[in-house]
């Protein structure tokens, strides 16, 4: 019993943070129809501001991911707003396209700016566990995922209350009705994807102090925003945090009851079945699924 | 490339000794997810070149040639690098310096073998590359069936009090699989009693599942046949879950500095095994002793040395030495020389037997002690004492 | 008085003499044969290039033809039919460890092999086809995805049939040896035939009533289904072609290399060049991914000669570079640009942009 609550209670935890790195890619694929291939490397940009910070200035990362957040906001609106535009009424699939040789710029740009040494941000805290009952619970983990429910949760009261956050949902749902309306598109855009870097930054943050990173650790990380953001559903401002504490969950069982070796397969077969019996992921809007561009 | 032939008659340098430099190829990961191990096995071959032509060059038969090591990037994908020791063949570029790690270092051994080059294999491990019959390929470094087995007769000899049980965590790839096989041999000979290994997928950051598993059996001691990152893991989130052996051992980790940067604290006591340490014994003209190597590592890259600088150096060092003994560089010759060469370095003991394989050098296992690696056995060249238990 | 008749030629009924009517005819017929002809000499070419160049070399334009065949193949299912299938390389995976797989355990010979393993990459492609292939746009792209890295995981995790992590050897030498090695010229020769098998096949479907209705599908399925056309008939047998192909390259470059693992058989980053190829070529027609294949493959490894230490930087330069300037690819680019007469790349760019 005791290893089933541990193994969930990790897959709860790892969840989380998946969630919160797949967040901001599943805004920009749902929103404006972007498939960012360069999410992966946001996160691990983030993680080295988030480590200079702490190297430099002794700054907590915690505190650090704040600063992360606002580095990458600003490259991510330049981004979008100078690049990504150009290209968004080309045919389906070029943004991809275009974010794979941005992928490759910043994946390579660290790789020589930072070399492509293993770091880690080290605090004192993080591996020190909390006992409830028999379960331990890590304070760094508890802590990236309290934040990434946090920050999940600040993202739907924006988006849903906010008029900002609601000429990005216009936006996305018929741009040229909301650009009728007076909407900036392209500002809203560039606004969006630099909210989505951000919350990727943060992440990379947390994950670098949970564990080692590197340059090459991006394409990982890309992955699972795929497939966490489907499986949860796109159009859905929850489906990013369902589908990350679901594939969290599904590992952390796997890992405990099978031989260690078929986690990902598992993660995968699960993701492929669901899509099979719910074609828009488990909690996503049907009209993001037939988009016709226009 | 594909412009720029046409000249197929043409005869290229490398093959006869003329006035030009000695061409070495050596394809490296400079990009890829051998990034970091491909840049310390460039900086390894780069010392190798330019301590070798400060001397004047390779001695060939009486005369000075300089090395001139051309690199290219394998991308860290095994197809490419056996692609790039193609291309060497084409412009007559006959030995060559291995790729990191054993799945490049395979691809490039089949590639060797059909087009008559030679290759000396600094970093691929795995005692598979050598069950083929590959007659054109020899390996410096130990084996990889030595790496966990030479912890486990670490701890057998040094150990006090001698502990009981011993579970190995391993990653999935062919290297790893060898290096648990290996180890679990030794254990078993040595009288241990050996649980049941977990495997995990390579370069996994989350190894709790397996952790979780063995929690429950209370090992007094937990071998990682790993790499850095899965390294890193089992210590982090033994702490997290609360698995307490009596001590740890990892493969490849502990000896680099990445591993107690990354762990602080956590690192101390960890016991891994190492290809080479600075005070490994042994000393040749080019390098003198482990502890000068160390030093013009640091002089020249600003960076304590890892095994895998080492390695690479020495495999350098190796085919310098063969060309000097066959007073030659016609690959023939130079495989012959190489086969039969028999010398003590920087390195250790540098000797092939049949195979192929450095059989006779043996793994050194260092501890953390304070952030630093220190040698612990074998006691020749033992620097500390082991500190054991481990994690108290 | 030459009698005149009516021509029905692009929508506009004009009176033509008899002369020029056969002499139109003869240009479309001479304008339908331009590309078989163009196809024959571009492969002669090829064959004669090889005598020119060394060994390796030949390897390296081998890995060029094998990006061709498996970029034209992409093209049909994602394409002509517009689902762009993210797992693309499930099929060269599949095909190229039931090559190794047959060869090794089961001595096959390599020739039987290729051909079992295309014809099993195509089976795979109807199974799991028939239930993707009712998912639309992103859901399918990832979907793929995820059987993709799911067939890694599961050979991965089969070592005693495929070896699992540590790899799989095809027996190229001694007793074991079924067939005998190629060498760099015979698989230069077998990559090409690939290759023109694939754009063979490409033009066929683009020119026949298939390829219109998957062209029809990709403009509006529903549409296209009222029209009468059994979309998941059509969707399911491109897919099923796309897959066999694929197979066929896969169980090559699997006995090519060797010793094939997982990682690399069944790497994503081999379906993203495949995409890539095709973008920057021009998505939906036949000449497009092969250009695509030949410019990205060709620029890659000339950077990578040339430029060792930056060599992906500068590429992904060169990509950002040239999506921003030709969003729609190149050859659609070329047949725009004739259509409009509006040539200049920063006309183009203000087509695309917001």
């Amino acid at each position: 019993m005791t290893a089933f609550l541990q193994a969930t209670t990790y897959g709860l935890l790892q969840g989380g943070l998946l969630a919160l790195v797949a967040v901001g890619f599943s805004l920009v694929w749902g929103v404006m129809n972007v498939v960012n291939l360069a999410n992966g490397a946001f996160v691990i940009l983030g993680a080295y501001i988030g480590w200079g910070m702490h190297q430099t200035f002794g700054l907590d990362p915690f505190l650090g991911m704040f600063v992360a957040a606002a580095v990458l906001f600003v490259i991510g609106y330049v981004m979008q707003r100078f690049l990504i535009n150009l290209v968004v009424n080309g045919p389906i699939f070029i943004t991809l396209l275009l974010t794979f040789g941005l992928d490759l710029l910043i994946v390579q740009g660290m790789n020589i700016a930072f070399s492509a040494d293993y770091r880690g941000i080290k605090t004192s805290y993080a591996s020190e566990s909390l006992a409830i009952g028999s379960v331990r619970v890590p304070v760094g983990r508890l802590l990236a995922f309290a934040l990434a429910i946090a920050i999940t949760l600040i993202l739907v009261a924006v988006v849903n209350r906010t008029r900002t956050g609601m000429s990005i949902l216009a936006t996305g749902m018929d741009r040229g009705a909301a650009r009728l309306m007076g909407i900036r598109a392209r500002h809203v855009y560039a606004l969006t994807f630099g909210i989505a870097a951000a919350l990727a930054g943060m992440a990379g943050v947390m994950i670098g102090t949970v564990g080692t990173f590197n340059p090459s650790a991006a394409a990982a990380f890309t992955l699972m925003s795929f497939v966490v953001a489907v499986l949860g559903g796109l159009g859905n401002m929850y489906g990013a945090l369902v589908g990350g504490l679901v594939i969290g969950l599904v590992q952390a069982w796997g890992g405990q009851y099978l031989p260690g070796t078929w986690v990902n397969a598992l993660a995968f077969l699960v993701l492929i079945v669901v899509l099979i019996a719910r074609p828009t992921g488990l909690v996503g809007r049907a009209f993001y699924a037939a988009r016709l561009e226009v | 490339m594909v412009a720029g032939c046409g000249s197929k008659a043409e005869t290229n340098n490398g093959g006869a000794a003329s006035s030009g430099p000695l061409a070495i190829g050596a394809s490296v990961s400079l990009t890829g997810k051998l990034a970091r191990e491909g840049q310390l096995t460039k900086e390894g071959y780069q010392l190798c070149q330019d301590k070798v032509n400060a001397q004047g060059g390779v001695d060939v038969g009486g005369t000075k040639v300089k090395l001139a090591i051309q690199y290219q990037d394998d991308t860290s994908k095994p197809d490419v690098a056996a692609q790039l020791v193609d291309q060497f063949n084409d412009k007559g570029v006959k030995l060559i310096l291995s790729s990191y790690g054993s799945a490049n270092t395979e691809a490039q051994a089949a590639v060797i073998e059909r087009n008559n080059q030679v290759m000396v294999d600094s970093a691929g491990a795995d005692n598979k590359i050598f069950s083929k019959g590959y007659k054109r390929t020899f390996a410096v470094l130990s084996p990889a069936t030595e790496y966990a087995a030479a912890i486990v007769k670490a701890i057998a000899e040094l150990a006090t009090p001698k502990p009981k049980s011993v579970v190995f965590l391993s990653a999935d790839d062919g290297f790893s699989k060898s290096v648990t096989e290996g180890g679990m041999a030794s254990a078993k000979s040595l009288g241990f009693t050996v649980l049941d290994p977990q495997y995990f997928t390579n370069g996994t950051s989350d190894v709790s599942s397996a952790l979780t598993k063995v929690k429950g059996q209370h090992p007094d001691v937990i071998i990682g046949s790993v790499h850095l990152v899965e390294g890193v893991a089992i210590i982090k989130q033994s702490k997290e879950l609360g698995v307490t052996p009596v001590g740890f051992g990892e493969t490849v980790a502990p000896p680099t500095p990445d591993f107690a940067k990354t762990l602080g604290t956590q690192a101390e006591n960890v016991l891994g095994s190492t290809q080479w340490t600075d005070a490994t014994k042994g000393k040749d003209k080019y390098f003198g002793t482990a502890k000068n190597y160390s030093k013009d590592i640091q002089a020249n890259f600003g960076h304590l040395p890892d095994y895998h600088n080492a390695e690479a150096t020495a495999a350098c060092l190796a085919l310098v030495l063969a060309t000097e003994k066959a007073a030659s560089t016609q690959p023939d010759k130079v495989r012959n020389a190489l086969s039969g060469l028999d010398t003590e370095s920087f390195f250790g003991k540098i000797k092939f037997d049949p195979t192929g394989q450095n059989i006779y050098k043996p793994m050194s296992v260092i501890q953390v002690q304070n952030g630093k690696a220190l040698t612990v056995w074998p006691k020749e060249s033992a620097e500390a004492k082991m500190i054991w238990p481990g994690t108290r | 008085m030459s009698p005149s008749t009516r021509v029905p030629e692009q929508g506009v009924t004009s009176t033509v003499p008899l002369q020029d009517v056969s002499s139109t005819v003869r240009r479309d017929q001479a304008r339908r044969l331009l590309p078989w002809v163009l196809g024959l000499v571009t492969v002669l070419a090829a064959l004669a290039l090889q005598s020119q160049l060394y060994s390796g070399q030949e390897r390296t334009v081998a890995t060029i033809f094998m990006f061709v065949a498996l970029a034209e193949a992409w093209n049909l299912i994602g394409g002509f039919a517009g689902y762009a299938s993210f797992g693309q390389v499930v099929f060269f995976g599949v095909g190229g460890y039931f090559t190794a797989v047959a060869i090794s355990h089961w001595h096959f010979s390599f020739w039987v092999s290729l051909l079992l393993s295309g014809v099993v990459a195509a089976l795979f492609a109807t199974l799991i086809g028939i239930p993707l292939l009712r998912l639309k746009g992103h859901y399918f792209a990832v979907a793929t995805l995820g059987v993709a890295e799911g067939m890694r995981e599961i050979v991965t995790n089969l070592p005693d049939l495929t070896g699992g992590g540590a790899g799989i050897t095809v027996p190229t030498v001694g007793n074991n040896a079924t067939t005998a090695y190629l060498g760099n010229d015979g698989f230069y020769l077998l990559f090409l035939a690939l290759a023109a098998l694939s754009v063979l096949v490409a033009g066929l479907v683009a020119r026949n009533k298939f390829g219109y209705a998957l062209r029809a599908i990709n403009q509006d399925e529903d549409a296209a289904a009222a029209m009468g056309i059994n979309t998941t008939r059509a969707k399911v047998l491109a897919f099923a072609l796309s897959g066999f192909i694929t197979g066929l390259v896969g169980a090559s470059y699997a006995f090519q290399q060797v010793t094939i693992f997982p990682e690399r058989l069944f790497d994503v980053d081999i379906t993203v060049l495949m995409i890539i190829m095709v973008v920057i070529g021009g998505s939906g027609t036949v000449l497009g991914p092969l250009l695509g294949a030949v410019a990205l493959q060709f620029l890659s490894e000339f950077l990578r000669q040339n430029f060792t230490d930056l060599h992906t930087f500068i590429l992904g330069g060169i990509i950002v570079v040239a999506v921003i300037l030709l969003p729609q690819g190149l050859v659609n680019y070329v047949h725009e640009a004739r259509r409009t007469k509006e040539y200049s790349l920063l006309a183009n760019v203000r087509r695309y942009r917001l």
